[in-house]
């Protein structure tokens, strides 16, 4: 095994489920996609490996082509998914209905990880891609306006409609689970 | 944006008479998610902090929004584990070291 094989291995690799995670989250759970878009990472990443600075932080630099893989191929796919409906009650706070057992926010850690996993990869990727960009990397507002080539007005609406469904989505699971009243 | 957010049965301004630069709990309310995520203009966002702190109302739903937000972040980076994923990389990685000169 070569040097250059070691290194990959121990350096990029171990992030593979961490890069196979963001990739099912970016491509709504479709499975095939997602362990396409983690080969494409980490294929270009051993291209480019020699000019990767060891030590420096390998999880965010794989991340970042992971994005951009994503963004690009999401752009090349012209064909614009059909509008999704606004539906405004479904994008009020659910802390109005809460908020007299439970203020602070503790009701989220009832729910189990799957559902949430599924409640955001269950988003129309109009929703979705901003979701993941901003509440999953923590990237602004301005940054997902250049990749996602969108006004920055039409980032915070899409951010706000999907922010608001998964609440209402939780809640309603919360509800027939019978975590709340 | 017509977001008609606003804390819960309130859209009044704190009562206590506020000065001229003081938020109502609605515009407070309006702006929570860009306040979270740090994209309010510095200004502005100092303007939200001063009403939020001093809210009854306004406070507890702001950590609320808050809480989830970090709910999401934490649950929503949970690494996915695929064994066909491993053995498909694993063989390309072999190829690549295959062909390297
Ligand atoms: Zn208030």
């Amino acid at each position: 095994m070569s040097a250059k094989h070691r290194e990959f291995e121990s350096e990029a690799l171990v992030h593979m489920d961490v890069l196979y995670g963001l990739a099912l989250r970016f491509t709504g759970g479709d499975d095939a996609a997602a362990q396409d878009l983690v080969q494409d990472t980490l294929l270009k990443a051993y291209r480019a490996w020699d000019n990767f600075e060891s030590g420096t932080n390998c999880r965010a630099w794989l991340t970042t082509i992971l994005r951009n893989t994503f963004i690009n191929d999401l752009r090349r796919r012209q064909s614009r998914p059909a509008p999704v409906g606004y539906d405004e009650v479904a994008e009020r706070s659910v802390y109005p209905q809460l908020h007299e057992e439970d203020g602070e926010g503790g009701f989220f850690d009832r729910i189990v990880d799957d559902e949430v996993i599924r409640a955001i990869e269950e988003l129309p990727e109009d929703f979705r891609v901003p979701l993941v960009l901003a509440d999953l990397e923590g990237i602004g507002y301005k940054e997902i306006s250049e990749l996602l080539e969108i006004p920055v007005g039409t980032v915070k609406s899409r951010l706000f409609r999907a922010r608001r469904r998964l609440q209402q989505r939780l809640y309603r699971y919360a509800v027939e689970m019978g975590y709340i009243r | 944006m017509t977001h008609d957010e606003q804390p819960p049965g309130h859209a009044v301004s704190p009562e206590g008479g506020g000065t001229a630069d003081e938020l109502s709990c609605e515009e407070a309310a309006r702006n929570v998610f860009e306040y979270l995520d740090g994209e309010l203009p510095p200004g502005y966002s100092e303007r939200v902090h001063r009403h939020v702190e001093m809210c009854q109302r306004c406070y507890p739903y702001f950590n609320f929004e808050r809480a989830f937000l970090d709910y999401v972040h934490d649950r929503g980076m949970r690494p996915a584990r695929s064994a066909k994923l491993e053995e498909r990389l694993k063989r390309l990685l072999d190829d690549l070291e295959g062909r390297e000169p």
